[in-house]
């Protein structure tokens, strides 16, 4: 039996037809259209399907999309304001974080509730708090420097490049 | 400026970090179906009764498909396979593995699909299977094909006679030299065997398909890497011809071999066919583990070697699990077992590999193409034989390595040969030392200084050599547009490895245009040429040559066309930065876009194709095993604690040879995914079979490297040529070594030595404990 939820996703409110069983990640797909948002394994190990809930990132092909009703979701279309990147998403990009990308969604919405908890980390707290992240492409050593990257870009330090870092 | 060797931004970045690339799962068409797919779950059955009907009258379902489909029917042809037709497109007669696809439905939703599937009643009648492949070539084994399916004639050249019917399916033999004059020559002669599990690509995309039957047209949206392939095969199936069927590919979200021969595609299009609707099917991550894995193998080598160090002769028996069906695995038994001798002079070889069907998900291609497995065992055995002979791991590897002009076991002569100065890099980048060696150092490795009494380091190395697909054949495109831009128009398939980055390079230098001023195309049967598959490290090599070729030739018509307009001949005409110009005159030039207007032209069209020659006789293995052969070397320092048996690797460091690298910064990305790929093979990933049924179809129970794995340092070396030489394909030679790297740095940790993959923690302290003297 269908229910009418109410979703705010990237800072607009839509009502939307919902089965109990259905996820927050069919709902983001099937009816927002919202295809950054993807499946890696459907059950809470490859953080392909992160989001962030109230800016706590999660899997959202473990939450139901009813119980999501009232929270902020952000999913990756969310992150870029009027065409311009995100300093972390201008990051991946400059310190080629990805090889074929259908992680990096996952990796850049982590990241971002990553350096909200901690502005400075260390490569060290990078690699605990991306654990459950999950690169098929091996492109971890990129990542990671990115990360940093970003890090200092959001502190107001002027953008590195990729050469200086390696 | 010239674009190649530059770290130019790469194709698509933005699409790829604001969630926008077109994966096919993002595909929607109007009146778009979902297909789900009801599998076996027998390992070995006949198929007694096969009932839909309850199925087909549920609403919401708009076509089911089943054997009946299949039998007595001349529209479809049921059996497809890429080497022997040995596969149809549902069970008819027999299951043959559990997971095998039964039947299927498209519905309007994933919901009223998934109960659909609930209504099918199939009843089996199961029959004895075998897992094993030396269990299956034993007399009295069940056959899983009898009669011997049809080879497909594109590889009729490839296989070896096998008249009979039985569970061999290949049997690649290769004979170079006298191996037993060899072993009697030999010092000492030392037998190991080594096994390596079947693995999985785990592609975060999974397998995904939308297909759509119209005016006699098949179209299909695929996660492909073989476009090309994949219509020809198509085509066969539907009784078409290759222009009504279309195969289009956007980017991959990973490949890795998985996605090259036919595998959601035949059941989406006969859905599609059946319900004149378009359908789409998307495995789901339990349904990935039973489509395709990595080759299980055993390998039993058998090596003759003088006291001071000189290999005489090896003699090799490879069993390749192939599973229930051939796949490509006659072929991958081929490429592993004629690498089998290594990047070494030995001359007396001998190698009998076999592809072998059992009941077991089916084996097809995999990163490295069969390569890992072997140079699991034969660098394993190296540092093996090192110890027994009491010498350096890494003397004793360079005193054997093949040098420039060197015959291969394969008879051919060697050239680009580079293993010295690979093994070279690593060894100095770990600071080795012979007392690295376990026997070297009186039997004591040292403790990490900070990881407690119980830790013990050790570092360990190894070095591959491995062929690309050859022969092989690339065709391409060029169109230069009458504003001086260029379309590059390939059927190569983005998969995350920068394709259409490096050849937006390549094209960019060979037609003095900017690389921001090139489009790569995607693959769309209909408009872009053939290519035989982006796979095998070729695309940068192949389709790179290919692509040049295409510019040259447009080069050539806009210089015959400006060389008018110019009043000069064409050898006094330079072209650089998007002009033509008369040498020594740059007053005397025209914009390509000016001489293109000019001639009324419209655009200049360009043809290149890129063909190598070669190949293996599959009776005696001689001939040219590849048209240049892929080399890497790699190292690490382990820390293995005592107590709980868990590795750490500490540092990685690996060196590849590039040839010339085009964007130095993808082949380290791409060198160090390869990495870390081989780290998940040494160290854990596995699939787990209990009586054929797969116990870890899951990314809980089988874990792929996370951030929690990544080396403390991880080191890439790319070596490139001097001089002018050919770019080599860097996407797989790297992954290999990692494997032996680790094993052999485990043991000079701790004295262990472990010959089945994957090297854990488990199995290290069985040997721990297997080493302290009884109480």
């Amino acid at each position: 039996m269908k229910q009418i939820v109410e979703l705010k996703v990237n800072g607009l409110a839509q009502e939307v037809a919902v089965q109990p069983h259905h996820t927050l990640l069919d709902v983001l797909r099937n009816e927002f259209k919202l295809f950054g948002t993807r499946e890696g394994c459907g059950i809470g190990m490859c953080g392909a399907c992160t989001v962030l809930v109230d800016g706590k990132p999660i899997s959202s092909c473990l939450a139901l999309a009813a119980l999501a009703a009232g929270q902020e979701i952000v999913t990756i279309e969310g992150l870029a304001e009027r065409g311009e990147l995100h300093p972390i998403q201008q990051a991946f990009i400059d310190f080629n974080a990805f090889q074929c990308s259908y992680c990096t969604p996952g990796f850049i919405l982590a990241t971002k509730a990553l350096l909200e908890e901690q502005p400075n980390p260390s490569g060290a707290d990078v690699r605990a708090y991306l654990a459950g992240n999950l690169c098929r492409c091996g492109s971890y050593v990129k990542i990671e420097e990115a990360v940093l990257e970003a890090a200092r870009r959001l502190q107001g330090a002027p953008a590195g490049t990729s050469d200086e870092s390696t | 400026m010239a674009s190649v060797g530059q770290n130019v931004p790469v194709a698509d970045a933005q699409e790829r970090v604001t969630g926008q690339a077109h994966y096919v799962l993002n595909l929607e068409l109007p009146g778009l179906l979902t297909g789900r797919i009801l599998r076996s779950p027998h390992p070995h059955a006949r198929v007694v009764r096969v009932d839909v009907s309850r199925a087909a009258r549920l609403p919401g379902v708009l076509a089911v498909l089943s054997r009946a489909d299949l039998e007595n029917q001349t529209a479809i042809c049921p059996r497809y396979g890429r080497v022997y037709r040995d596969q149809t497109i549902v069970a008819i007669d027999r299951v043959r593995f559990v997971g095998e696809p039964v039947a299927a439905v498209a519905a309007v939703d994933d919901d009223v699909a998934a109960e659909a599937l609930d209504l099918i009643e199939v009843e089996y009648e199961p029959l004895p299977a075998v897992f094993d492949p030396e269990e299956a070539i034993r007399p009295g084994a069940p056959l899983l094909h009898d009669p011997r399916p049809e080879a497909t004639p594109a590889f009729a050249a490839l296989m070896g006679v096998e008249p009979e019917a039985s569970n061999v399916c290949n049997h690649f033999k290769l004979r170079h030299g006298d191996v037993e004059q060899g072993f009697a020559a030999s010092d000492y002669v030392y037998e190991d065997t080594f096994r390596a599990p079947a693995v999985q690509h785990v592609t975060l995309e999974p397998h995904v398909a939308v297909a759509a039957y119209e005016s006699d047209r098949l179209t299909i949206w695929t996660s492909t890497q073989m476009p090309h392939p994949i219509r020809a095969q198509m085509a066969d199936l539907f009784n078409l011809p290759q222009t009504r069927v279309r195969v289009i590919v956007q980017t991959l979200g990973g490949g890795f071999g998985a996605k090259g021969s036919l595998r959601v595609e035949p059941i989406t299009s006969l859905l599609a066919w059946k319900a004149r609707r378009p359908v789409k099917i998307v495995l789901r991550r339990d349904e990935e583990f039973v489509t395709v894995t990595r080759h299980a193998a055993t390998i039993h080598l058998k090596t003759g070697v003088m006291r001071d160090g000189r290999l005489m002769a090896r003699q090799i028996t490879a069993y390749y699990n192939t599973g229930a069906y051939a796949d490509v695995g006659p072929v991958v038994a081929r490429n592993g077992g004629s690498a089998m001798s290594g990047p070494y002079r030995i001359p007396h070889v001998w190698i009998d590999s076999y592809a072998i069907w059992t009941n077991v998900v089916p084996a097809g291609a995999f990163r490295g193409f069969g390569v890992p497995q072997g140079v699991w065992a034969y660098e394993s055995q190296m540092d093996m034989i090192a110890e027994r002979l009491g010498l350096d791991p890494v003397q004793f590897r360079r005193q054997n390595l093949l040098h420039e002009g060197d015959h291969f076991a394969t008879g051919e002569r060697m050239r680009d040969v580079h293993g010295e100065a690979l093994l070279d890099h690593v060894a100095s980048a770990l600071q080795w030392q012979p007392s690295d060696a376990r026997w070297l150092s009186g039997g004591v490795a040292a403790p990490a200084a900070d990881r407690g009494p119980s830790t013990r380091r050790g570092k360990g190395l190894a070095v591959v050599l491995k062929a690309t697909i050859t022969p092989s054949t690339s065709t391409a495109s060029a169109r230069l547009n009458d504003d001086g831009s260029l379309n590059v128009i390939t059927s190569s398939v983005e998969m995350g490895q920068g394709a259409k980055t490096v050849l937006a390079q390549l094209a960019a230098d060979a037609a003095d245009v900017p690389y921001e001023r090139v489009l790569v195309s995607e693959p769309d049967t209909d408009v872009t040429p053939y290519d035989q598959q982006t796979s095998s490290s070729r695309t940068t090599y192949s389709m790179g040559s290919a692509v040049v070729l295409a510019v040259q030739d447009v080069r050539r018509q806009l210089l015959a066309l400006a060389a008018e307009m110019l009043e000069a001949a064409v050898d006094d005409l330079v072209t650089r930065d998007g002009r033509v110009a008369v040498r020594g005159a740059p007053e005397r030039s025209l914009a390509y876009g000016d001489v293109i207007r000019r001639a009324l032209r419209g655009n200049l069209v360009g043809h290149g194709h890129f063909v190598t020659k070669g190949g293996l006789d599959p009776e005696t293995g001689q001939g040219i095993g590849s048209v240049h052969w892929h080399q890497a070397a790699a190292g690490c320092e382990v820390e293995v604690d005592t107590e709980t048996g868990r590795i750490r690797v500490d540092r990685f460091c690996t060196a590849v040879f590039a040839g010339r690298a085009v964007h130095p910064r993808l082949c380290e990305l791409q060198t160090e995914g390869s990495t870390f790929f081989g780290l998940g093979q040494a160290l854990f990933e596995e699939m787990i079979y209990d009586d054929g049924q797969l116990t870890n179809a899951n990314l809980a129970d089988y874990m792929i490297p996370s951030f929690r794995d990544a080396p403390r340092e991880l080191e890439v070396g790319i070596l490139e040529h001097t001089g002018e030489g050919e770019v080599h394909g860097i996407g797989e030679s790297s992954l290999p070594p990692v494997l032996p790297a680790i094993a052999n740095a485990v043991y000079n940790a701790v004295g262990v030595r472990i010959t089945d993959l994957p090297v854990t923690p488990e199995k290290v302290l069985r040997g721990l404990l297997a080493q302290r003297p009884p109480q």
